[in-house]
């Protein structure tokens, strides 16, 4: 069947009823997408679906057809030279040395991308609140909830893209 | 490694970079060493284009690996390996590339050995390329633990980086023909001083370099600290852009050509037995490739890891159960008075003294917990008759070596394991089961397989903290100070299940679960008594050992002891500390700090309280100030706000030592209030974070962090040690503001109200 994935048709040979995060990573190799705990509790393996934070790992393909689907790798843009350009939430956790092993991180930044493309000025409780349901098991809560409220406050050229694409 | 197909990922060139910290690329040709003086290896027969200079660490460091206890014991090894744990090249472009053995799991420890390397060589930062290495160079004993990685390196690596600019320095000034004394370090070479047009590059110093290299025959002088440029300095993450993009390679993500993925049959019981399986209709199933059946063991390799499972789960399997524990009989046998005790601790006559008159007596109780890190156990392996080769999520890379080779009865050397960035470790990545699962699937199979627990697999089929138990006793005079105390504790193994048999009965108590038993404090008559109770459920390492748990009991127990002697907390720890007596002196003044930074003495917000608690631990003196609401009527403890000081000695890197002291927190939180790992029926009673929650955003307290220096000039470990007093200051905090005393971990809504009823 075929997928819309970071803004390209791929055709992939798992069916309806193949998970979404499974498919990502060992079919697409789009490994960013990590597994944390297989029943949407961690939040690991967050996506966008359409724009929406998704939990990948119990979301069949059925669900996602026809429907755009932004992963992590989906998240930094280019310049016209080629230069990365990091979305405005990796800018931020890089400038907040936010990570520690990382592992949960993709997830961090999908569940914020899609918490401040509806709420791009969110007071602290608010951020407190979208994120609750992510786990970090390093404990590096202080630093994630500092990142989110920063990247709130900083315009990048790519969050901008990102941010028109995902309300438009 | 095969790479994704995927028109968004940014490009691995324009990524590495940015992000130097990338793995050694599998399968290198293997080096053989030159011991030479002093320890230090050169890469043998490497003359003309190629430098590598090694470092060995020998004895003293093998020994601070497990703690001083080896020392004068019998059955210490007569030799420890020759092979090295961390080496340099020069490479084509002058730039300086570090092989580390010490992975990097969360901890930044490949950012602050380069830090401290970098220092040292004296080149710039981003000429200093760090990667991961294999096995494939006979490493020794590699592990990752024990927060002892920058303090168990410093000296040596600054020894080696110094050497190794000392030789390309003099090898430089022969060749342009001028003294060493001239030249300084220019960009990745070096230049005339004055006649900077005079200069040569590294690379060109080793290309051009005709006969063998030797080290000096003088120890080379180490930089003063004042000279220091990065140690010190909060560098930024080697490896962050790579992890925020989605590109870092975990274990759970390998991937090579060809690969399939395997799943094993588990049992119903954590201590099951396989006595029988059969294939049945599941070499049917789609995607199966190969049903694996063994004595002891019984998987499947297929096309998709859901395929896997589910054939798996499908496998006709019979198992011995072995017997049905349960949770009350596993804290029966971890009680003091239990199984064989060990005076660990003994100054003046605390028994004694304790018989006569005991002013107060108590005892706490800490459950099992599991390490929980989110990227759960992976391995690829890929058995071919020549050679194996093993891509890991570890912390223990040769002992997993070891294990696969002995699983696959192969020779040891035939065998790689390629470590790869680790998803959180805290201990329980020293396992090995994962890579030897994938390792005789791939055997069985003849394809590579990749072998990814599940969340299930990894909350039930690892190893975990013990239970433990405490009682503590003392005597306090007419002037309310302690003249006497005593602590004896039960508690599960922790390193006696990892090491040989005949260390345990040399050892005899074990120093993982007493670590941070001892009283720290100056008292005159002071014991403590460990009783090795071991667990027919497997416990070992996790975060800090026993620090948490015999932390929160001392800890606990001293404000208790303030409490009955009218003092305040702070005031009567600072009163039982000795100024000239090591570390103590450095304990009051993290306490201090901590008081200092979590206003201590003046009135906390309405509703809430504050509690202090500290310890001392691998030489690092940290202290902390929580401050705790208490919902009476839910029985809910609310964390809002810790404030931290640690003395680590030298600090490398003081945002990353912030880091670990912050994350070390939020593990102590969790484990002060939600996290309990229970048995029932012979299995663990959680499945997934449903019956195992971890600690969230919304729990999570704010941090604040100082940072002393012992002025010693020497770093101490700090990624265990900030676990320690968590639980005690939050218990402490919570009998501030009700009055209730909390012994037992973790304080969870039943036993709130319990102790406030």
């Amino acid at each position: 069947m075929q997928l819309n994935i970071n803004g390209e048709a791929v055709e992939v040979t798992a069916g309806v009823g193949d998970l979404l995060l499974w498919v990502l990573r060992d079919e697409l190799g789009l490994i960013g997408t990590r597994f944390g705990c297989g029943a949407g509790i961690c939040g690991a393996c967050t996506v966008h679906v359409d724009g929406v934070a998704t939990r990948s790992c119990i979301t069949p393909l059925a669900l996602v057809e026809g429907k755009a689907v932004r992963t992590i790798e989906g998240m930094a843009g280019r310049t016209e030279d080629g230069e990365l350009v990091l979305h405005a939430l990796q800018q931020a956790f890089i400038d907040e040395q936010t990570p520690q092993c990382a592992w949960c991180m993709s997830g961090q930044i999908m569940t914020a991308a899609a918490f401040l493309a509806a709420n791009p000025t969110p007071t602290e409780e608010e951020i407190v609140e979208a994120m609750a349901d992510n786990y970090c098991r390093c404990g590096c809560y202080t630093r994630i909830k500092r990142a989110v409220a920063k990247a709130a406050t900083v315009a990048s050229p790519a969050a901008n893209r990102y941010q028109q694409e995902v309300t438009a | 490694m095969s790479t994704a197909q995927n028109p968004n990922q940014p490009d691995a060139q324009q990524l590495s970079a940015q992000q130097p910290d990338v793995q050694q690329p599998a399968g290198e040709t293997k080096r053989r060493w030159r011991p030479t003086r002093r320890g230090f290896l050169i890469g043998a027969g490497v003359t003309g284009g190629l430098l590598a200079l090694g470092i060995t660490v020998g004895v003293p460091y093998a020994r601070l690996q497990i703690a001083g206890t080896l020392d004068g014991a019998e059955g210490q090894p007569a030799s420890f390996p020759e092979d090295p744990w961390a080496w340099f090249e020069v490479l084509p472009d002058s730039r300086i590339r570090l092989y580390l053995t010490k992975v990097e799991m969360g901890q930044g420890v490949h950012t602050s050995l380069a830090q401290v390397a970098a220092d040292e060589l004296g080149i710039e930062w981003d000429d200093l390329d760090v990667v991961m290495a294999t096995t494939a160079r006979e490493l020794g004993n590699a592990i990752t633990s024990g927060s002892n990685s920058v303090s168990g390196t410093f000296t040596p690596l600054r020894e080696a980086s110094a050497t190794l600019m000392a030789m390309l320095r003099t090898e430089a000034a022969a060749q342009l023909g001028v003294a060493a004394t001239v030249l300084q370090i220019d960009g990745r070479g070096f230049a005339v001083q004055g006649e900077p047009s005079q200069r040569i590059d590294f690379a060109a110093v080793v290309a051009a370099k005709q006969d063998e290299w030797e080290v000096p025959a003088e120890a080379v002088a180490l930089k003063d600290a004042s000279e220091f440029r990065y140690i010190g300095q909060s560098l930024p993450r080697r490896d962050f852009v790579a992890k925020l993009t989605g590109q870092a390679v975990y274990g759970y993500d390998a991937r090579i050509d060809g690969m399939k993925y395997g799943a094993v049959a588990r049992p119903p019981t954590y201590n099951g037995v396989l006595k029988s399986a059969e294939t049945g209709a599941v070499g049917e199933m789609a995607g199966v490739r190969k049903v694996v059946i063994a004595d002891d063991f019984a998987g499947v390799v297929a096309d998709t890891r859901s395929q896997a499972q589910a054939a798996a789960a499908q496998l006709a399997v019979t198992w011995e159960p072995g017997r049905l524990w349960q949770q009350a009989e596993l804290e029966e046998m971890v009680t003091v008075g239990n199984g064989d005790a060990f005076t660990i601790q003994s100054e003046g006559d605390a028994g004694g003294t304790l018989r006569g008159e005991t002013s107060l007596a108590a005892e706490y109780r800490t459950p099992m917990a599991v390490h929980a890190h989110l990227e759960a156990q992976a391995a690829l392996a890929d058995v071919r008759p020549e050679a194996v080769r093993v891509w890991c999520s570890t912390q223990a890379q040769s002992s997993v070596r070891t294990a696969v080779a002995k699983a696959l009865a192969v020779d040891e050397k035939s065998v790689e394991v390629i470590p790869t960035f680790v998803g959180g470790g805290f201990g329980r990545k020293v396992g090995d089961e994962v890579a030897i699962e994938a390792a005789r699937l791939s055997q069985a199979a003849g394809v590579p397989v990749h072998v990814g627990w599940t969340r299930t697999e990894d909350m039930r089929y690892g190893y975990f903290r013990p239970l433990t138990h405490h009682r503590l006793a003392a005597r306090l005079d007419a002037a309310g100070n302690i003249t006497a105390i005593e602590h004896r504790q039960a508690s599960g193994d922790v390193a006696f299940d990892f090491l040989p048999n005949f260390l345990a009965t040399v050892m005899g108590a074990d120093f993982g679960a007493y670590r941070g038993a001892l009283i720290r404090y100056a008292v005159p008559n002071k014991q403590t008594i460990a009783y090795r109770t071991p667990l027919p459920i497997r416990t070992g390492w996790w975060r800090g050992l026993g620090l948490l748990a015999n932390i929160f009991a001392v800890e606990s127990f001293m404000d208790e002891l303030a409490h009955q002697a009218g003092a305040d907390p702070l005031a009567f720890r600072l009163r039982h500390l000795d100024d000239s007596i090591p570390g103590q002196a450095r304990l009051k003044a993290v306490l201090n700090a901590a008081a200092e930074l979590g206003g201590w003495g003046t009135p906390p917000p309405a509703g809430r309280a504050r509690g202090i608690a500290c310890c001392l631990d691998v030489d690092t003196a940290v202290a902390m100030v929580a401050e705790v609401s208490v919902d009476a009527a839910a029985g809910r403890i609310r964390v809002h706000h810790v404030a931290a000081a640690m003395d680590p000695g030298l600090v490398v890197n003081p945002d990353g030592a912030r880091a670990q002291v912050e994350g070390n927190i939020m593990w102590g939180v969790g484990s002060a209030l939600i996290e309990e790992l229970t048995i029932k029926d012979g299995q663990v009673e959680a499945a997934n974070f449903d019956r195992y929650p971890l600690l969230t955003m919304k729990e999570a307290p704010d941090v604040e962090v100082v940072l002393l220096e012992a002025g010693d000039g020497r770093p101490r470990g700090v990624g265990e040690p900030p676990i320690g007093p968590v639980a005690a200051a939050i218990a402490n905090a919570v009998f501030a503001q009700t009055g209730a005393r909390l012994r037992q971990l973790p304080m969870n809504s039943a036993r709130v109200k319990a102790a406030l009823a």
